[in-house]
C-alpha cells in the first residue's frame, strides 16, 4: 500500500512541476498579448486600440503574477476548462477542439499499438526458435535498417508505395462512416508508428525467449511429443512475457511523439497534427492545453506500468 | 616386476580457461566503414560552400525547352532538381551542414551538461544527487519530441537555439549514464587510493572519474548524435527547425508536401532520405559496435 | 559388440555401438563412444558413473532429444524392432510421450511454472491418446492418484511451487506414465529430493513398472540408487560401458577397478561416523581427446603400462552376462600383487617409517 501511494504522490508531484515549467515557460518566454494582438500590442498610444490591450488583459489576467495566474491556471484546467483559443475570429474554447480531434489520435495509438504486439510475438518466436541461423541473422540486420529510418521518412516511403503507387489507401482524411473505412484512413499512420515499435519489441521478447528455451521445463515438454510450435508458444511464451508487457506499456508514451509526425504526414485532424499547427500560430492556450494533456497521459500510464509490474512479479507472487 | 609402477602417472589437465580470443574481439571492418561515411559526409558538408556546386538557393529553369521543373537526375543535376528547379544536389550537401551542425552541437551541449551533472550527483550524492536526479526525471516525463515543439515555439529559431534545445533533451539520458558510471568508479580503490593521500575532491574528478566515465559515454556519443539529427529532421520536417535554413528534414517536406509532387518526382524527397538514412545507420551501427567492443573488454577485467 | 541374452524374445531396446559426438570450438566432444546393450521388455536398466561419463547424454541420445546442430550420432537404435536411427523429428515425436518417456532430474525446474499441474499432465493424453479435456482431467486425477498424491483433484489446478519437492517428482512421473510408455527413462530422478523422500520416489517408479510391465533405464552417478531398484546395471566411464552385469553378481563379483571405486565411495551405515568418504581422486576424461588405452588408467590404482597403451574390449566372464574391459580384473594376479603393494606403503606411512 506505501508503494502505491509513493509512487501516486511522486506523479503528482511530477506533474505539478511539468505544469509549472511549462506555464512558466510559454508566459515567460513568449509574449501572449503580442499574439492576441499582433502589432496592435505596442500601440499604446491609440485609444482604440489602448482599450483593447485593456480588455485583452483583463479577460487573461495579463496583469496579475505570474504564480498567481498560474494556480488559476491549473484549477481552471483540473475542472475541464483549458482556456480559449488566441484566434481573431471569436474564441472558440481549447477544450472544444481537444474534444474534436482526440478520438482520432486515440484510435491512431490503440491501432499502432495493437500491431506492433501482434507483429512483435510471432516474429520474436520464430527468430528465437531459429537463433543463431541465418535467418535470425537477416531479420536483426533488417530490425538494424527499420530502426535507423526516422519516421517521417518512413511514413513518406510508405505513402509513396501504397497511396500512390499501389492506390490501396487514400491520401487525405475523411471522416467518412462505416467505423471500418475510417480505421482504413489511419492504417498506413498506425503502420509507421506500429513498425519501428514491433522492432523494439521483438528484439526483447526473442532475448527473453531464448533464455527461457533454454529451461528444463521446455526440454521436458518436447519430450512429451509436442511440436515445436506448440512448445513455443504453449510454454515459453507466458514465463517469458514481463519485460515485454513492461516496456509495451512504457512505450505507450513514446508513441506519441511518432503520432505527432504521422498525422502532420498522412493529414489526420488530431491532437499531434494540432499540436504543430498551434505552435506555428502561436496559439499558447491550445499549445499549453496539449502539452499538459500528453505530460499527463504519459505520467499517469508509467505509474500504471510501475504498479503493473510490481503485481506481476514473480518475485511477489506467493 | 620392478619397473617404474609408479601410478603417479600425469593426470588430465584441469579444462583450460576460456580462450582470450573470444574476448578480445575486433570491433570489424564494419565499424570503421560507418565511421568512414560519417567522415565523408562531413567533410562534405563542411567543404560544400568551396566545392564547386550550383547555388543552393538559385533557379535552374531550364529554357532550351525541357520542359517544365521538376526535373530528373541528369548528368546536369545529380540529384535532379526540384518543382523551383533548384539544384537537388547542391541542396543536400548544404542541407548536411546544419543539419549535422546541429546533431554535433546538441551532443557536446548535452553531454557537457548532462555530464556534468551526472557526475557531480554520483560523486557527492546526498541531497545534491536526488535534486539532480529529480531533473532528471522530470526531463524525461515528457516526450522528447513534444518537449523540443514546445520550446521551438518560444524561442527563436535559429542554429544555436535550436541545437540547445535538442542538446537539452540530451541531458537527462546522458546524465544518468553519467551518474551511474559515476557511482561505480567510485567504489573502486583508485579513487580511494586517491583519497587518502588527500586529493581534493575536483582532482579526484577531473583526474580519476573522468577518464573512465568518459569511455562507456563514447558510444553514446554516437548514437545520440544519430538520435539528434533525427529530430532535428523531425523538427525541420514539421517546419520548427532553424528559421530559412536548408536542412535534409525541409528538403524532405519540401519534397513530399503534395501528393503530386510525391508521386511524379520522387527523387526530391529520396535523395536527402537516403543520405539521413545512411548516416543515421552509420551512427547507430558505429554506436553499437563500439559499445559491444567496451563492454567485452569491461567484463574481462 | 553384442552381448547375448539368454531369452530368446526379441529385446524391447537394442542399441548397437552408439556414438555421441558434439563439435564443439575446442573440437570434438565425444560424449557417448560406441555403447551397446539391449533391454527386455519389463527389465530394468540401471546406468551409473559419474558426471562427464557420458550417462545423461547416452539416455537423450537414444531418447532423440539433443538438438540437430554440430551433434554427430551414429549406431543403430532398435525399438520395438524399428530403426531409431535417422528418423525425423517429427516422426520422433509420435514416439515421445507415448512409447518413450523420460523423468528428469529437477522436478521444480522441468515443471512449466505458470501452467497447472492438470494442464501439464493433460497436455500429452490430449495429444497422443485424442481425449478431449474432461476425460483427460478425470485421466490425469486417477495418474495422481496412482502416484500416491492425496487430493488429486486440488492439486490438478495448482502450480508447481504449491507442491513439495517430492510431490513435484510424482507429478512428473504421473506425466511420463499418462500414456503408458513401454518405456521409462529416468535421469536422476531422486537427486534433487529429500534423502526421505528419495526412498519412495525409487519404489514408486518400481512399482509402477512391475504393474505396467515397462521397462526402465535409470541413469544415475549413485550407486546405492540402483542397488535395490534394476535387474541389470551397466557402468559407464568415458563414454563407454566399462562394466555390466545383473545386480547382484556385479555387486558380488565386481571386476572393474572402476567399479570397486564406485563401491567404496558409498557411505556405509556400520562405518564409524567420522570415517573419511573414500573418494575417487584425479577427474574425468577429457573428451576431445581421450586418453591412448584405458580411459580410466591415469586414475587406477592398479593401472600397469599396458592400460597406458592399448584399449582393453569388453569380455565376458564365465557368466555370459557379465561383460568387462580391463587387462588386470579384480581378482587377476597383477591385482592383488598391486594391493599387497599398496598396503605395504600405507604401512610405512603409519609407522611413521622414512619417505
Amino acid at each position: 500500500m506505501k508503494f502505491w501511494m509513493q509512487r501516486v504522490a511522486m506523479a503528482i508531484l511530477l506533474l505539478l512541476s511539468v505544469s509549472a515549467l511549462t506555464f512558466g515557460a510559454m508566459n515567460v518566454l513568449g509574449d501572449p498579448l503580442f499574439n492576441i494582438l499582433g502589432p496592435l500590442a505596442g500601440d499604446v498610444n491609440n485609444p482604440k486600440s489602448a482599450a483593447l490591450i485593456e480588455e485583452v488583459k483583463a479577460k487573461y489576467d495579463l496583469d496579475k503574477p505570474l504564480p498567481v495566474r498560474y494556480v488559476k491556471w491549473l484549477g481552471d484546467f483540473a475542472t475541464g476548462d483549458m482556456g480559449v483559443q488566441f484566434s481573431t475570429d471569436g474564441q472558440p474554447p481549447v477544450s472544444g477542439l481537444i474534444k474534436e480531434r482526440i478520438p482520432r489520435t486515440i484510435t491512431l495509438l490503440v491501432m499502432a499499438q495493437l500491431l506492433a504486439v501482434m507483429i512483435s510475438i510471432p516474429w520474436a518466436a520464430i527468430t528465437a526458435a531459429r537463433a543463431g541461423k541465418r535467418s535470425d541473422k537477416i531479420s536483426t540486420m533488417n530490425s538494424f535498417f527499420l530502426l535507423a529510418m526516422p519516421n517521417f521518412a518512413l511514413a513518406i516511403l510508405l505513402k509513396y508505395i501504397f497511396s500512390l503507387k499501389l492506390g490501396w489507401f487514400p491520401l487525405t482524411y475523411k471522416a467518412i462512416d462505416p467505423y471500418f473505412e475510417r480505421l482504413r484512413q489511419v492504417f498506413l499512420a498506425a503502420v509507421t508508428i506500429a513498425l519501428p515499435a514491433a522492432a523494439v519489441y521483438q528484439r526483447l521478447l526473442r532475448t527473453d525467449l531464448i533464455t527461457t528455451l533454454q529451461q528444463d521445463f521446455i526440454l521436458m515438454a518436447r519430450a512429451k511429443g509436442l511440436s515445436r510450435s506448440r512448445v513455443i508458444f504453449r510454454h515459453a511464451i507466458r514465463p517469458s512475457m514481463f519485460s515485454f508487457i513492461t516496456v509495451v506499456g512504457l512505450n505507450t508514451g513514446g508513441l506519441i511523439g511518432g503520432a505527432i509526425v504521422v498525422e502532420t504526414v498522412f493529414r489526420i485532424p488530431g491532437i499531434g497534427s494540432s499540436l504543430v499547427e498551434s505552435v506555428l500560430r502561436e496559439d499558447f492556450p491550445v499549445v499549453l492545453a496539449i502539452v499538459m494533456l500528453i505530460a499527463l497521459a504519459f505520467v499517469i500510464i508509467n505509474v500504471l506500468v510501475d504498479i503493473l509490474y510490481s503485481i506481476i512479479d514473480p518475485r511477489v507472487r506467493r | 616386476m620392478s619397473e617404474e609402477t609408479e601410478t603417479t602417472v600425469t593426470l588430465s589437465d584441469s579444462p583450460e580457461p576460456e580462450t582470450n580470443a573470444a574476448l578480445q574481439k575486433k570491433i570489424g571492418w564494419g565499424f570503421w566503414l560507418a565511421i568512414s561515411w560519417v567522415i565523408f559526409i562531413t567533410l562534405l558538408a563542411i567543404l560544400a560552400p568551396y566545392l564547386h556546386l550550383k547555388d543552393p538557393r538559385g533557379y535552374f529553369i531550364d529554357l532550351d525547352g525541357n520542359g517544365r521543373p521538376p526535373y530528373g537526375p541528369s548528368f546536369e543535376h545529380w540529384f535532379g532538381t526540384d518543382k523551383d528547379a533548384r539544384d537537388m544536389f547542391s541542396r543536400s550537401l548544404h542541407g548536411a551542414r546544419i543539419s549535422l551542425i546541429v546533431g554535433f552541437s546538441a551532443i557536446s551541449f548535452g553531454f557537457l551538461i548532462g555530464g556534468t551533472l551526472g557526475i557531480i550527483a554520483g560523486y557527492f550524492r546526498g541531497w545534491l544527487d536526488k535534486i539532480i536526479s529529480f531533473t532528471f526525471i522530470v526531463l524525461l516525463s515528457f516526450p522528447s519530441l513534444v518537449l523540443a515543439i514546445m520550446l521551438t515555439a518560444l524561442l527563436n529559431r535559429s542554429l544555436f537555439t535550436i541545437s540547445m534545445i535538442l542538446g537539452i533533451l540530451a541531458i537527462a539520458p546522458v546524465g544518468r549514464l553519467a551518474r551511474a558510471s559515476t557511482l561505480q568508479f567510485s567504489d573502486r580503490e583508485f579513487v580511494l587510493a586517491a583519497r587518502q593521500i588527500g586529493a581534493s575532491d575536483s582532482r579526484i574528478i577531473l583526474r580519476e572519474l573522468l577518464p573512465n566515465v568518459v569511455i562507456p559515454m563514447s558510444a553514446l556519443a554516437l548514437l545520440g548524435m544519430a538520435v539528434a539529427i533525427v529530430a532535428e529532421g523531425g523538427l525541420a520536417f514539421l517546419g520548427l527547425s532553424v528559421s530559412q535554413g536548408i536542412t535534409w528534414g525541409s528538403l524532405i517536406q519540401i519534397g513530399s508536401d503534395s501528393a503530386t509532387t510525391l508521386e511524379n518526382a520522387p527523387w526530391i524527397a529520396f535523395f536527402p532520405i537516403l543520405l539521413l538514412f545512411l548516416t543515421v545507420l552509420s551512427l547507430n551501427f558505429a554506436g553499437d559496435r563500439l559499445r559491444s567492443h567496451l563492454d567485452v573488454k569491461e567484463s574481462s577485467l | 559388440m553384442n552381448d547375448s541374452e539368454p531369452r530368446t524374445t526379441t529385446p524391447l531396446l537394442e542399441v548397437s555401438d552408439l556414438k555421441t559426438y558434439f563439435r564443439t570450438e575446442r573440437g570434438t566432444v565425444k560424449a557417448v563412444d560406441g555403447v551397446s546393450f539391449s533391454l527386455q521388455r519389463g527389465q530394468s536398466l540401471g546406468i551409473v558413473g559419474e558426471s562427464g561419463s557420458g550417462k545423461t547424454v547416452l539416455s537423450r541420445s537414444i531418447m532423440g532429444l539433443l538438438g540437430r546442430t554440430n551433434l554427430i550420432r551414429e549406431g543403430s537404435i532398435k525399438f520395438n524392432e524399428k530403426e531409431l536411427m535417422g528418423l525425423s523429428v517429427k516422426e520422433m515425436r509420435s514416439i515421445w510421450g507415448q512409447e518413450m518417456s523420460m523423468i528428469f532430474q529437477d522436478p521444480m525446474t522441468s515443471l512449466n511454472p505458470v501452467m497447472k499441474i492438470g494442464r501439464q499432465i493433460a497436455e500429452p493424453l490430449m495429444l497422443h491418446l485424442g481425449m478431449n479435456k474432461s476425460e483427460a482431467r478425470l485421466t490425469a486425477e486417477k495418474l495422481l492418484t496412482d502416484v500416491r498424491i492425496p487430493e488429486p483433484q486440488r492439486r490438478l489446478n495448482q502450480y508447481p511451487h504449491e507442491l513439495s519437492g517430492g510431490m513435484r517428482q510424482r507429478v512428473m512421473i504421473a506425466i511420463a506414465l499418462a500414456c503408458g510408455p513401454t518405456l521409462l527413462f529416468a535421469d536422476e530422478p531422486t537427486t534433487a529430493l529429500d534423502v526421505t523422500v528419495q526412498a519412495e520416489i525409487l519404489h514408486l517408479i518400481n512399482e509402477q513398472r512391475v504393474d505396467r510391465n515397462m521397462s526402465l533405464i535409470l541413469v544415475t552417478h549413485n550407486i546405492g540408487v540402483v542397488a535395490g531398484n534394476t535387474d541389470v546395471i551397466a557402468v559407464m566411464y568415458g563414454g563407454k560401458i566399462v562394466e555390466k552385469a545383473p545386480t547382484k553378481t556385479l555387486f558380488s563379483s565386481y571386476k572393474m577397478p572402476y567399479t570397486e571405486a564406485l563401491m567404496r565411495s558409498i557411505p556405509k551405515l556400520r562405518q564409524a561416523s567420522h570415517t573419511r568418504l573414500a573418494t575417487i581422486p584425479g577427474r574425468p576424461p577429457d573428451m576431445v581427446n581421450p586418453p591412448l588405452g584405458c580411459n580410466f588408467a591415469p586414475r587406477c590404482a592398479y593401472a600397469r603400462p599396458k592400460c597406458l597403451v592399448e584399449e582393453p574390449e569388453l569380455t565376458a566372464t564365465e557368466n555370459p552376462e557379465h561383460v568387462y574391459a580391463c587387462f588386470y580384473p579384480v581378482g587377476s594376479p597383477e591385482y592383488h600383487e598391486r594391493k599387497l603393494e599398496l598396503s605395504q606403503r600405507v604401512d610405512s606411512f603409519s609407522t611413521g617409517g622414512q619417505n
